[in-house]
């Protein structure tokens, strides 16, 4: 009777915790901790591993991370932020290799593992690691240099010479950075056109709705678009996805996605995506989790790659002289030759 | 019966005015205007349920879950189906059976109205996230169109008459509840219910009937706010879809004194304080921190709220199980 008690208990703390989803059995969980096994354990942020965004793209690389190591990989989805350091510490008491956070709001959370689990290596997707702590890794990315490459595009196909964007909250970091590169970018080629653009950037009210109010970035991106608005960058997990929906309603206007490639996962804009500023999150998450079997992973930040996603559908709106100038400039921007004008 | 208090209307006009010259450059007035009736339409739908169910003596809080399991439904079978009418009529259905499920709830089985409510919230929010599936699409939204004659009316005509199906079939909801409430048989008999449930039943009016019938209505008129948001606004449904919608609905209906124009009159400043709030960001004419101007609407509202709202009463019978026989 008592073994039943606290199995039921046992199955509710984990049900209030999150779900816990193994993603495959050639090596399971058992050997977790043993010599010989490589494990690797993800938190997601704040929603579902299957958000069509970050969780999503970040769980892609871990697994194949894990399974080109031929490691074992699972997930914790977090229910609430309250649970950041728990549910890290499911992972790190079974004996983890390696425990990747997803998002910068886990940041602190990730950090104070860093030093209570020493033998764990952690990677904190999109978090800025100022610690001088050998076992975290900040994976982070020049996200200005994506808004900026996205306003520059922007800049040379807008018909009306008003670009607008719908974001998330001002206080995350990478939203502001990719706000502020795309609104230079878009000056950038408004000199080289010599034309004069109106850009904007309208973000949400901070606040724990501001990056899952479809509604509020639908309405938003209507305001813009009866205001003469023709190109709008949604960047704010649903919130943006809420605007690139309300963008593709409208004929003739055009939208940009933000951290993956969204024309695969917001079907209903596909018709007015014309790329996404990309962070290569998969890749960055993958390499790092090679790195971190091979033991050759360093403290500090890892800066992954960014980029502009393919113009699938609409390739044949972006005039080919477009396109070479666009793929001259991404080679300044990456380089750091051209400046994205990011002050901080 | 006052809508709104005196000082209270004096207040709304006189920011909606500033608004208005503020904006003045025509294109861009119109489209603030028009802006701030679409974040107003959902909360003004919203508290429409609220104040049918309080007016009747049951606190629904269970608006955000009516809309968004609503909202989901009326999606999904949208997408399933390929027919965005089918959609609607389903999400109508679910609605009208989870105001059906409150009713039970409360007043068959005298539950507490709050735990009743968010009950309705937590299986929405379950069901919703564990349903969805991504990846999905609709064949298209309730498209926007113009009543002829009436949306060339400068101003107004844009603002109010260029919209979709389900923003006119809300506004006409609206005014006819108003109508409703005040005006009619049922109306007075509703108000009985919930200011004195026992004179009511001894006049002959069944109050558990009445009661039930009202909350399932409500229930419709809450499905029909969270179709509107996935068929027509957004065209997409994503988990925790309603922001928190069917709660600040709530405030709406308190600061509109549980008469639907009063309502319509708070969702509105509510919706136009959003909308200045964007075009604040969009003009950059003020360098404001947009911390500052996104956080408005939530300022403008307390500022509001404290200095005019005065006394508010709630109906007398609000929250109370009714027991034949007793007073």
């Amino acid at each position: 009777m008592i073994k039943r008690i606290s199995a039921v208990t046992a199955a509710l703390a984990l049900a209030t915790v999150g779900f816990i989803v193994p993603a495959q059995a050639a090596t399971t969980e058992a050997d977790c901790g043993t010599a010989g096994a490589f494990c690797v354990g993800l938190v997601t942020d704040l929603g579902k591993v299957d958000d069509k965004s970050f969780n999503q793209a970040s769980w892609d690389g871990a697994k194949a991370g894990a399974a080109k190591a031929g490691g074992f990989s699972k997930y914790i989805e977090t229910t609430d932020s309250k649970d950041y350091a728990k549910n890290i510490a499911l992972f790190a008491d079974k004996g983890y290799n390696v425990i990747v956070t997803v998002g910068f709001l886990m940041g602190d959370a990730t950090a104070a593992a860093g030093v209570k689990y020493p033998k764990i290596k952690f990677i904190g997707v999109d978090q800025f690691n100022a610690s001088t702590a050998t076992n975290v890794t900040g994976l982070i990315f020049d996200e200005d240099k994506a808004g900026f490459l996205a306003g520059y595009l922007a800049g040379y196909l807008t018909k009306t010479n008003k670009i607008g964007g719908v974001f998330g909250m001002k206080e995350v970091l990478p939203v502001r950075k990719f706000g502020e590169g795309f609104e230079n970018g878009i000056a950038y080629a408004g000199k080289e056109r010599s034309k004069k653009i109106k850009s904007t950037v309208v973000y949400h009210a901070a606040g724990d709705n501001a990056f899952s109010d479809p509604a509020w970035g639908a309405t938003t991106a209507n305001q813009l678009l009866t205001q003469g608005f023709d190109i709008i960058f949604g960047a704010g997990g649903s919130t943006g996805n809420g605007a690139l929906g309300k963008v593709a309603q409208k004929a003739g206007a055009l939208c940009i996605g933000v951290d993956i490639d969204q024309y695969y996962t917001v079907p209903e804009a596909k018709s007015c995506i014309v790329t996404s500023a990309e962070k290569k999150l998969t890749l960055g998450v993958s390499t790092l989790v090679a790195q971190a079997k091979a033991a050759t992973i360093k403290g500090g930040n890892y800066v992954g790659e960014v980029g502009l996603s393919p113009f699938h559908d609409l390739s044949s709106k972006v005039p080919a002289v477009v396109k070479v100038r666009l793929k001259k400039i991404t080679t300044g921007v990456l380089a750091g030759s051209v400046s994205t004008g990011f002050k901080g | 019966m006052k809508m709104l208090s005196k000082r209270n209307g004096y207040f709304l006009v006189a920011i909606l005015a500033t608004g208005f010259f503020y904006f003045n450059g025509s294109d861009v007035t119109t489209s603030v205007y028009a802006t701030g009736t679409v974040f107003a339409l959902p909360l003004a739908l919203a508290a429409m349920v609220g104040i049918m169910c309080e007016r009747t003596g049951i606190v629904n809080i269970g608006i955000e879950g009516t809309m968004l399991l609503s909202a989901f439904v009326a999606f999904f079978v949208s997408s399933l189906t390929q027919n965005i009418i089918i959609g609607l009529i389903a999400a109508i259905f679910t609605g009208s059976m989870m105001g059906l499920i409150l009713a039970v709830m409360a007043v068959s089985w005298r539950m507490d109205q709050i735990i009743a409510g968010t009950i309705i919230n937590i299986l929405a929010t379950g069901l919703t996230s564990f349903l969805y599936v991504q990846g999905r699409t609709i064949p298209g939204v309730f498209q926007s169109f113009e009543i002829p004659i009436l949306s060339k009316i400068p101003f107004f005509g844009p603002v109010l008459f260029i919209h979709g199906a389900l923003t006119f079939a809300g506004i006409i909801i609206i005014l006819a509840l108003y109508v409703a409430i005040y005006h009619t048989t049922w109306g007075l008999r509703s108000r009985a219910v919930g200011e004195h449930p026992s004179s009511a039943d001894t006049a002959g009016v069944s109050v558990v009937r009445l009661r039930y019938i009202n909350v399932t209505i409500a229930g419709a008129i809450g499905a029909l706010a969270g179709a509107y948001l996935s068929l027509e606004l957004v065209g997409s449904f994503e988990r925790g879809f309603t922001a928190g919608k069917g709660f600040t609905a709530l405030a709406l209906m308190i600061f509109g004194r549980w008469n639907p124009l009063g309502a319509l009159a708070a969702a509105m400043f509510f919706g136009l304080a959003q909308a200045y709030a964007n075009q604040l960001m969009i003009d950059q004419i003020v360098n404001i921190p947009s911390q500052f101007t996104a956080a408005l609407p939530y300022i403008m509202t307390i500022v509001v709220l404290t200095i005019s709202a005065g006394k508010v009463r709630p109906p007398a019978a609000e929250g109370q199980p009714y027991e034949k026989g007793q007073a």
